[in-house]
């Protein structure tokens, strides 16, 4: 499957949070575009078609975490795909739409030291291939590459390393391992290879309300496997990513952030859609229940 | 309050996990007589035409690849498959109406269209 239409949800590259205080609640909705045209075989653009295709894809995800004790956050997120199309020259274009995954995840504040300014937050979670899976336009069922969910439960375990560096300056890292259960119905027999992602972050505060990150993160997918054990050799990718954020901090807590995915080496088994590029918006809301509380008692006592 | 969380956690994943399974209905006035392909095998991003021959009244056709893709709908239909498709492919047709339902299979393999120099 070409990555242009990866099945499943994007991997949301926004600078990754350490576990959450307890009792703190944030809901974040992102809006992501990507577009896709390029061949690629191996590290090279394959120009010996004769056709061409691109893809564009238009996507939403609402996630929610909350703090549940100070050592353990619980995580879930959504994903919903506006289209995921295909468009093939000279051909109508293949449109799919509707929901995508939902990934649930345990965040554990492994350690903290406010002082030194250092996290580790491992975490383990899983994903439901709960949208669609099986559209249909005119009893024609589209291709597995424009279908909105990947259909395959999926099991990740990550951890996310966070160090301040100087008054404004932090630096991060992220590894993830994702790993794909087998997809087996009466004629569909699938199993996409497991994916490594890590990321390395760095995070200047500009003014007290902006925020800069850079990130340069590396996407692994192993190849995936058909019926019979049959490896799928144009599947499976090596993709480094430069990922600049810029996040905006207004009254109240409320965030908005805006950056980009700009693929900067790409490597496909075989020959494949390559990713071209995507840009997204997030709008992130934190409450802090034990704040609000606390600013109420205060309240109360002085009247 | 933590309780709730876990238990809620627990329930979402058993639901998740339950999956539903398809099967045949019964063929009511249906028979498929033949399912065929002008070109098999083919390479990959070149295309097959795919016919069903069906006797029934009113009679509606559904198509399903387990890797490829159509183009058109119908009883005579588009089948093309990339790279990512390379092998022994399944294409099920349903053929259906209000009396019933009934699906047959053909299988179309598909060769790399990369051949190194």
């Amino acid at each position: 499957m070409a990555q242009c239409c990866a099945s499943g949800n994007p991997f949301i590259s926004d600078a990754e949070q350490p576990a959450l205080q307890s009792r703190v609640l944030t809901a974040a909705l992102t809006y992501r575009y990507s577009h896709s045209e390029q061949f690629y075989h191996d590290d090279s653009p394959y120009h010996d078609l004769n056709f061409s295709q691109t893809a564009n894809v238009n996507y939403t995800e609402l996630q929610l975490a909350y703090g549940v004790t100070k050592w353990l956050t619980v995580m879930g997120d959504l994903g919903y795909f506006f289209n995921k199309t295909l468009h093939t020259e000279g051909q109508d274009p293949m449109r799919g739409y509707g929901l995508g995954d939902a990934a649930l995840y345990l965040k554990f504040n492994l350690y903290s030291n406010a002082k030194a300014r250092f996290t580790i937050s491992p975490s383990i979670g899983m994903k439901f291939p709960v949208g669609v899976f099986d559209q249909e336009v005119d009893n024609v069922k589209l291709p597995i590459s424009v279908q909105p969910s990947s259909g395959s439960f999926k099991y990740l375990a990550n951890v996310f390393i966070s160090k301040g560096i100087a008054k404004k300056m932090a630096l991060a890292g992220f590894v993830s391992y994702e790993y794909a259960q087998l997809i087996e119905s009466e004629n569909f027999y699938y199993k996409y290879g497991q994916q490594w992602i890590g990321a390395l972050y760095f995070n200047y505060r500009i003014i007290k309300s902006l925020s800069l990150d850079l990130q340069l993160r590396n996407e692994y997918r192993a190849k995936a496997k058909r019926e019979n054990q049959e490896i799928v050799e144009s599947s499976g990718y090596d993709v480094v990513y430069f990922t600049p954020q810029l996040t905006y901090a207004f009254k109240h807590d409320w965030y908005l952030s805006a950056f980009g995915d700009i693929p900067i080496y790409k490597y496909y088994n075989g020959i494949q859609m390559s990713f071209g590029y995507a840009l997204s918006l997030r709008l992130t809301r934190k409450i802090d229940f034990l704040t609000i509380r606390a600013r109420r008692q205060a309240n109360k006592q002085s009247e | 309050m933590n309780r709730i969380i876990v238990l809620l956690i627990i329930s979402v994943a058993v639901l998740l996990s339950c999956t539903k399974e398809k099967t045949e209905k019964g063929a009511g006035d249906i028979q498929i007589h033949s399912l065929s392909c002008t070109l098999n095998p083919i390479e990959a991003w070149d295309t097959t035409l795919i016919t069903v021959e069906a006797t029934g009244s009113d009679l509606q056709y559904g198509w399903e690849a387990n890797h490829g893709d159509f183009k058109g709908s119908g009883k005579t239909i588009k089948y093309a498959a990339g790279e990512c498709c390379v092998g022994l492919n399944t294409i099920t047709c349903r053929v259906f109406n209000g009396t019933g339902e009934v699906s047959d299979t053909i299988m179309i393999r598909v060769t790399t269209y990369y051949h190194p120099k």
